[in-house]
């Protein structure tokens, strides 16, 4: 889907509603205005003076919701408790490419624009009251939703200006707050999200109820591009409360993109989910499973090594790496795997629409419901102003609620019943007939020259494209040969997944960097350190968050940090050690697994993290993010696998794919830089680099070079 | 068919294998009990039955008729409910938040048979529920402050 440029911020005034002549503070001047305004996307004021955040990013519980609104409360200079948060419909004509949740860019891509149109909207209002006033407004400041004068007790409300700010053009010379004034930026904050959590009472779009709604479950073709070729619902209309069965029309599946595209299914709407939930599997269908059901994963892996051994190509701008990597003597290979994961948000894919002819109103958690709004009006037709998502915050999303699918099918069984519908996935659903994490197969090899140094490495394999190239912050030249792939229909449609290629990258890079020191008789961080010494600024041409350059002084100094705070090297005897270090986008994230191997039980004992995320806006969400993306990481690598038989996943539910649980969570501890750097994520960068160091760990405890994950796929070890 | 749940009366007509979380979340709206696997393996749809953590998706409401339910939406402010559910939000603990109400109610079931669970107690009276997002290290934290809170009373 095409991204969009950000529309600037400009004025907007929103429909209005009435309130009664009633303020609930007291204010010297009692101007009242009957309508709501927004000065731009990201801030609404009542008029009651209430002063809304509206966030375009999505909640999933990276905290992101949190941390722009303690952007905004300093920016504004407002009490944080004071202010309240609210979640944006979908609209690109609003907020551009910057609704979209992904690539843990949330504060890193608002950062500069929701300062500047916050400091914009109190600027404006210190404007308006100086007209008032007739008074120079530098003679005026402003603090929680009042501007007050300097030197006389005039004050007057924010929502008491609105008639006069919204005649006001938008202020040019915009001075953002100092650092130095920030209250509440890097101050561990605890959001009003999370009391209404714990009370049970936040509103996930699973929970939305309407008048005349029907609950919906589909059962899909188990193969992604099969079709079904008849259906006996005799049984499943029986079901008490089932009101109807109907055929889903299969929506073309582009299996890279977001755009979803949905499976050939039949659908049974009941007066409750579980109805829908226990017809459904009263269905009897007889499918047409295509290719595919000829196709297992162990055809995908032949498949892809096979094409590991074609002749290799290069592009052009290669070719000088490429003769380099060929004058020298070829002295170590790898190959590393990793398997199909799906992401199993607790909340599962659900989505309410309403479908009523001449529009279309939508209730769902997505990470994108921008694209998503744009997708709707592609599928039915009618324009994207006819068409409303109201987002909700989302029982985790991790890449999976920005593939657009489920909320197609809910669509589409609205327009055929036109009644508003919620559809639930079942937990099956989500492992057997969703999208997926891709299998990986990567090989990687140095070439050395006649003293045994590394000259350049090479990397073959299925992550990335011709001309998208992964950053690697060594000092290494590396040639990319060419992109393998499964020809024809991929096995399984792709779904980005918590840091996406991100994790089998690390995987190749952060284990083979760990074999080359070994080669090299070296310490594996004091091996990393020595060649990030060398190395200068990378600039980062991976597609499509072509974002800051890679500086390697950063990465290197999260290592020189994991080191020291790991105990490297001193720890107790029978436990063993291993490290990785990666970047992701603009952060840094170095680890040590300290673990133990006994009768090839691995037994992972503790983490350390060290993360440079640039600036820290909230030190409490950070570490927590971290800790997950490391518990995230561990689940992957130790035990969760999806095999594919015949075209269909053979897990089912939790009790086949089984995530890391408390008991086998071992201690985390996370450290975080210090750093006046422009804030970067942190959702996905404590992920990558769980997989190598587990596994390097694993090496410095057996010897032994495991070069896929899970382990529990190798027949020698399992979990402690 | 009439359900006791914190310690309210609640009145419906429903199946009665239809599970007590469906009856609870569709038709009683108390959606604070979450479905997330419906087989009894994640705990997230975790209520009290009669004082005992139950997985409220693998039993019929018909089982549960004439006991007393506790849900997450339980608002007794002296309770041991009220005061896991504030070191939760001391401890900045849920991320999506999804799972928590299962994981409060499990803690709480542990805690009401066991004030004082060990370390390794807590991990395995806890490994029924599933955190996706990974909050288990705060979750256990969170149980373990208010142990050491109630052994100071
Ligand atoms: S939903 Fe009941 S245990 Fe998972
Ligand atoms: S907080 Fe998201 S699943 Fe536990």
């Amino acid at each position: 889907m095409k991204r969009r440029h950000f529309f600037k911020t400009s004025t907007l005034a929103s429909g209005g509603f009435l309130i009664s002549a009633y303020l609930p503070f007291s204010c010297n001047e009692q101007v009242l205005e009957t309508e709501s305004w927004e000065p731009n996307f990201y801030v609404r004021i009542d008029p009651d003076n209430t002063i809304t955040f509206i966030c375009s990013r999505t909640e999933l519980g990276q905290g992101t919701s949190v941390g722009l609104a303690m952007i905004v409360a300093d920016e504004l200079g407002m009490d944080f408790e004071n202010l309240k948060t609210e979640f944006a419909d979908g609209a690109i004509e609003r907020y551009g490419d910057l609704q979209d949740t992904g690539g843990s860019n949330g504060l890193r891509m608002l950062w500069e624009p929701l300062r500047k149109a916050i400091a914009t909207a109190r600027e404006i209002f210190i404007v308006a009251a100086a007209q008032k006033w007739q008074l120079d407004p530098s003679d005026c400041f402003s603090e929680n939703g009042f501007v007050y004068h300097n030197s006389s007790e005039r004050k007057a409300s924010y929502a008491s200006l609105i008639t006069l700010a919204k005649d006001l053009p938008a202020p040019f010379d915009i001075k953002l707050k100092d650092p130095s004034d920030y209250k509440y930026i890097g101050k561990r904050l605890i959001g009003e999200r999370t009391r209404i959590i714990a009370e049970g009472k936040n509103p996930y779009s699973i929970n939305v109820k309407l008048p005349n709604m029907l609950y919906a479950a589909v059962a899909r073709c188990p193969t992604w591009n099969g079709n079904l070729i008849d259906f006996d619902d005799s049984k499943a209309r029986s079901f008490p409360g089932v009101v109807d069965v109907i055929e889903v029309t299969a929506v073309e599946i582009q299996p890279d993109d977001f755009k979803g595209g949905v499976r050939s299914g039949v659908a049974v709407l009941a007066s409750n989910t579980w109805a829908a939930l226990e017809a459904k599997k009263l269905l009897e269908i007889q499918w047409d499973l295509g290719n595919l059901s000829r196709k297992s994963d162990t055809d995908v892996k032949e498949e892809l090594l096979a094409q590991l051994e074609e002749p290799r190509t290069v592009t052009p701008e290669k070719r000088d790496i490429h003769n380099l990597f060929n004058r020298y003597s070829k002295g170590h290979e790898a190959t590393y795997f990793s398997a199909y994961q799906t992401t199993t948000c607790m909340e599962p894919l659900n989505a309410t629409a309403y479908h009523m002819g001449h529009k279309i109103e939508i209730w769902v958690g997505s990470q994108a419901p921008g694209m998503f709004r744009e997708r709707i009006s592609e599928l039915t037709g009618l324009p994207e102003a006819a068409i409303t998502i109201h987002n909700l915050p989302s029982g985790g999303g991790f890449g999976r609620r920005f593939h657009a699918d489920y909320v197609e099918e809910a669509v589409l069984i609205s327009e055929k019943v036109r009644k508003p519908v919620k559809l639930t996935w079942s937990r099956e659903d989500t492992i057997t007939t969703s999208k997926y994490h891709p299998y990986c197969v990567d090989h990687w090899e140095a070439a050395f020259n006649p003293t045994g140094e590394v000259m350049a490495i090479a990397y073959k394999g299925t992550i990335g494209s011709t001309n998208a190239y992964r950053p690697n912050p060594y000092a290494l030249p590396m040639v990319h040969y060419n992109y393998v792939a499964e020809k024809g229909d991929r096995l399984l449609p792709r779904a980005s997944w918590r840091s996406v290629f991100a994790h089998p990258w690390a995987l190749g890079l952060e284990c083979f960097i760990d074999e080359l020191a070994h080669l090299a008789k070296k310490d594996p961080i004091a091996y990393r350190i020595e060649l990030l010494d060398k190395a200068e600024v990378v600039e980062q041409v991976m597609e499509p968050w072509v974002g800051d350059n890679l500086y390697p002084k950063k990465l290197k100094e999260t290592l020189e940090i994991v080191r020291e705070k790991s105990n490297w090297g001193q720890v107790s005897e029978g436990i063993f050690q291993g490290v990785s270090g990666i970047s992701y986008n603009t952060s840094y994230c170095s680890q040590v697994i300290d673990l133990s191997v006994e009768d090839g039980k691995v037994k992972v004992h503790k983490v350390t993290a060290v993360l440079n995320c640039g600036r820290v806006i909230n030190p409490s969400q950070v570490e927590s993010q971290i800790a997950g993306g490391i518990i995230w990481g561990l689940s992957a690598a130790l035990k969760t696998q999806l095999t594919v038989v015949d075209g269909q996943v053979q897990q089912t539910n939790f009790d086949s794919y089984d995530l890391l649980r408390m008991n086998e969570t071992p201690e985390i501890e996370v450290h975080l830089v210090d750093s006046n750097d422009e804030p970067s994520g942190a959702g996905e960068p404590g992920v990558p680099g769980v997989a190598p160091a587990l596994l390097n760990a694993i090496f410095a405890a057996t010897g032994e070079r495991i070069r896929q994950i899970p382990i529990v796929k190798s027949s020698t070890y399992s979990i402690a | 068919m009439e359900l006791n749940v914190n310690n309210q009366k609640y009145s419906f007509e429903a199946e009665e294998n239809m599970p007590l979380l469906w009856v609870l979340r569709d038709l009683l709206e108390l959606t604070g009990t979450k479905y997330s696997c419906g087989i009894g393996q994640c705990g997230a749809c975790t209520v009290l039955v009669n004082g005992q953590a139950a997985r409220s998706c693998s039993i019929p409401v018909s089982a549960a008729l004439d006991k007393n339910i506790t849900t997450i939406e339980d608002s007794n402010s002296n309770s041991l409910l009220q005061a896991l559910k504030d070191s939760w939000i001391q401890n900045d603990t849920p991320q999506c938040g999804y799972c928590q109400s299962g994981q409060i109610m499990n803690a709480l079931a542990l805690l009401s048979q066991n004030p004082n669970p060990t370390d390794e107690e807590i991990k395995m009276g806890m490994r029924g529920n599933i955190c996706r997002c990974g909050t288990y290290p705060r979750i256990k934290k969170s149980i373990e402050q208010v142990i050491e809170t109630n052994s100071k009373l």
